[in-house]
C-alpha cells in the first residue's frame, strides 16, 4: 500500500510540471511570436546561465542577500513575536506599529531605503528583512499565545525563571506554529528579493532578468524565471524537510495507541 | 441534619486541633480572600475568609462545586495566584511564588508535548543540577513505579488519557516535592481509568506520605483518598465542614465500598453540599 502512495507522491508534481511545459510548448508554437519562446528553448537556457561564472555570480549575489535579510529577520521577529504573545504590555506596543506597516509592500520602501543605505547589499537585505518579519512575528505571536498556561506553571514549579520558562517552554511549545511562519517568510524573501532588485538594478537575479527584458532576450527572460521558480520549489521542500523533523512530536498521529489507562 | 452537620464540625475542629499540635504544620492558609477584577470595574468575590491548616504527611481533599473557587485555592498555595488579603504559609514561610517544595498534577496534565515520558520525568530533575545519567536512572525507576515502564521513548501524543496523567504525576514526584498540589487530576478521564488511577495513587502515597492538597468535586473520592475533606460553598468560595476521615489504612476501594462508615461518610458529605442550595432542602 505505501509503495504505490511514494510512487503517487512523487509522480504527481513531476506530471503536472510536465503538463505545464507541454501546454506551454504549444501555446508558444501556436502564438509564434519572438516574446514567448517555446518552454524548450527556454530550457536549453538554463545551462547557458548557470554556466557562465558572471551570471553565477549574480544568482549567488541574491541568494546572499536573501539569506541574510532572513536570517536577521528570523533571529529578531522570534523573540519579538514571542514576546509580544506572552506579554500583552509588549503587545500593545508593538501591535500599533505592525499594523501601519503591514499593507505596505515593502518593495515600496525600497527608494528611501536606497537613498539612505545606497544601492548595494545593505538596502536589499533590509528590505527582505522587512518582508519577512511580520509572517514571522504573527505566528510566533500567535504560537506563544497558545502556549497551555498550566505548562508553563509546571515549569515555574520546577525552577526555572521567567526566560528560562520563554526559552525552554515557549519557544519549543511554540516551534510548530514559529515555523509556519517561517516557511511562509521563506517565499516572501524570495519575491521580495527579485522584487528589489528589479528597483535596484545592480546585481542578482532579478538584475538579470529585467536587463534580458529590456534587451528583448527573452529565452533569458524565461529561462530565469524557471531558475527563480526552481529556487523557490527546491528552498521550500528543503525547508519543509527539516520543519516534520523538528516538529515530529506535534504532526497529527496515524496510529493511535490504545492504552490500558 | 442541620444538627448532625454543625456538631461533625465542631468534632472535627477538636480532633484536627489535636492533630496540628502533634504534627508540624505543612501548609497553614490564614485569613485568605481572593478576588478577581472582571470587565467594567466589577469584581469577584472567589474566596472568602479561608483558614486551613494541613499537617505534613496529611492528604487533604478539597471538595466543592465548579466555581466554588477551590482550584484558585490550590494555585495559591501553588505560588501561581495571589492572595488578594491573608496569607498563604509553606513549612512557616510565606509563599511569593512557585517552587519545587510543592508540585502541581493539573486536570489538563500540562505535560511537554516536544519531550518523550523520559524527557517529560527528567525534566525537573535535570532543572535541579541532577547529573543526566543520575536524573535517567531515578526517571525510569519512577516511570516503571506509575506502570507505564516501555513507554519511555514515547511522546505525549502517543498516549491515551490516563497514561498521560500517570506521566505527570511521575514527572512531579521526580523533583520531590514536599507538597503534592493535585487540581482534579483525574475529572478529564473516564470512570474506570481513574479508579485505576485512584487506587494507584493511594498505593504510592501510602509508601513515602507526602503531603497531597487534593482539589476535586468527587465525594467519593475525596473520602476515598483523604484525612481530611474540606466541603466549600459557592460564590463566594468559603469553607462549610472540615470532616476527618477516620477509615483505616492502607484502603482498598472494594472492601471500602461495603464499609458502612464510609457510606456514611459519603452520604453525610452530600447532605451537607445539597443543604447548601437555595430553597432545595431535603424533606
Amino acid at each position: 500500500m505505501t509503495l504505490p502512495r511514494r510512487i503517487v507522491a512523487w509522480l504527481s508534481p513531476l506530471l503536472a510540471c510536465l503538463g505545464l511545459l507541454a501546454v506551454w510548448q504549444v501555446a508558444a508554437m501556436l502564438l509564434a511570436t519572438e516574446s514567448v519562446p517555446t518552454a524548450w528553448q527556454a530550457i536549453r537556457t538554463v545551462p547557458e546561465i548557470l554556466g557562465d561564472p558572471e551570471q553565477l555570480g549574480n544568482i549567488l549575489d541574491s541568494i546572499r542577500r536573501m539569506v541574510i535579510g532572513l536570517a536577521l529577520a528570523v533571529a529578531v521577529s522570534i523573540p519579538l513575536g514571542l514576546a509580544m504573545g506572552r506579554s500583552a504590555r509588549v503587545a500593545a506596543f508593538f501591535n500599533p506599529l505592525l499594523m501601519m506597516i503591514y499593507p505596505v509592500p515593502k518593495a515600496a520602501l525600497m527608494p528611501i531605503i536606497m537613498l539612505w543605505l545606497g544601492v548595494g547589499d545593505a538596502s536589499k537585505s533590509l528590505v527582505i528583512f522587512l518582508g519577512v518579519s511580520l509572517p514571522v512575528i504573527y505566528h510566533s505571536f500567535q504560537g506563544a499565545r497558545a502556549v497551555e498556561e498550566k505548562m508553563l506553571w509546571s515549569g515555574a514549579a520546577m525552577g526555572l525563571s521567567g526566560i528560562a520558562r520563554m526559552i525552554r517552554i515557549v519557544l519549543p511549545a511554540a516551534l510548530p506554529e514559529i515555523l509556519t511562519g517561517c516557511r511562509t517568510g521563506l517565499v516572501l524573501a524570495l519575491i521580495t528579493m527579485v522584487t528589489s532588485e528589479m528597483i535596484a538594478r545592480q546585481s542578482g537575479a532579478g538584475n538579470i532578468l529585467f536587463n534580458a527584458m529590456d534587451m528583448a532576450q527573452y529565452d533569458t527572460v524565461f529561462a530565469m524565471i524557471i531558475i527563480i521558480g526552481a529556487l523557490g520549489i527546491a528552498l521550500d521542500a528543503a525547508f519543509d524537510r527539516l520543519r516534520r523533523r523538528l516538529v515530529r512530536w506535534a504532526e497529527p498521529h496515524q496510529e493511535i495507541l490504545l492504552g490500558a489507562s | 441534619m442541620q444538627d448532625a452537620s454543625s456538631r461533625m464540625h465542631e468534632d472535627v475542629a477538636a480532633r484536627s486541633a489535636a492533630a496540628s499540635a502533634r504534627r508540624p504544620a505543612m501548609i497553614e492558609i490564614d485569613r485568605v480572600s481572593k478576588r478577581f477584577e472582571t470587565s467594567g470595574r466589577k469584581s469577584h468575590l472567589a474566596l472568602s475568609d479561608i483558614s486551613l491548616t494541613v499537617g505534613d504527611g496529611a492528604f487533604v481533599s478539597i471538595l466543592g462545586p465548579s466555581g466554588c473557587g477551590k482550584s484558585t485555592l490550590l494555585y495559591i498555595v501553588g505560588g501561581f495566584v495571589a492572595p488578594s488579603e491573608g496569607i498563604a504559609k509553606v513549612r512557616g514561610a510565606a509563599i511569593t511564588g512557585p517552587g519545587p517544595d510543592r508540585g502541581p498534577v493539573f486536570q489538563e496534565f500540562a505535560l511537554f508535548p516536544w519531550k518523550t515520558v523520559l524527557g517529560n520525568v527528567m525534566y525537573g530533575l535535570r532543572q535541579q543540577g541532577v547529573a543526566r545519567s543520575e536524573a535517567e536512572a531515578q526517571s525510569r525507576r519512577l516511570i516503571t513505579m506509575v506502570g507505564l515502564k516501555g513507554y519511555e521513548a514515547f511522546y505525549p501524543k502517543e498516549l491515551s488519557g490516563g497514561m498521560k496523567q500517570r506521566v505527570a504525576i511521575a514527572r512531579t514526584l521526580a523533583y520531590r516535592p514536599s507538597v503534592l498540589l493535585m487540581d482534579e487530576p483525574f475529572g478529564a478521564l473516564d470512570a474506570h481509568t481513574r479508579t485505576r488511577l485512584q487506587n494507584d495513587l493511594l498505593e504510592i502515597w501510602e509508601r513515602d506520605r507526602k503531603t497531597v492538597l487534593f482539589v476535586t468535586h468527587a465525594v467519593d473520592e475525596a473520602v476515598f483518598l483523604s484525612d481530611k475533606v474540606v466541603v466549600m460553598t459557592r460564590s463566594p468560595g468559603r469553607i462549610k465542614a472540615m470532616i476527618d476521615i477516620d477509615l483505616p489504612r492502607p484502603r482498598r476501594r472494594a472492601e471500602l465500598l461495603l464499609n458502612a462508615r464510609y457510606q456514611k461518610y459519603v452520604v453525610d458529605i452530600e447532605r451537607l453540599i445539597d443543604n447548601g442550595r437555595d430553597g432545595m432542602e431535603p424533606p
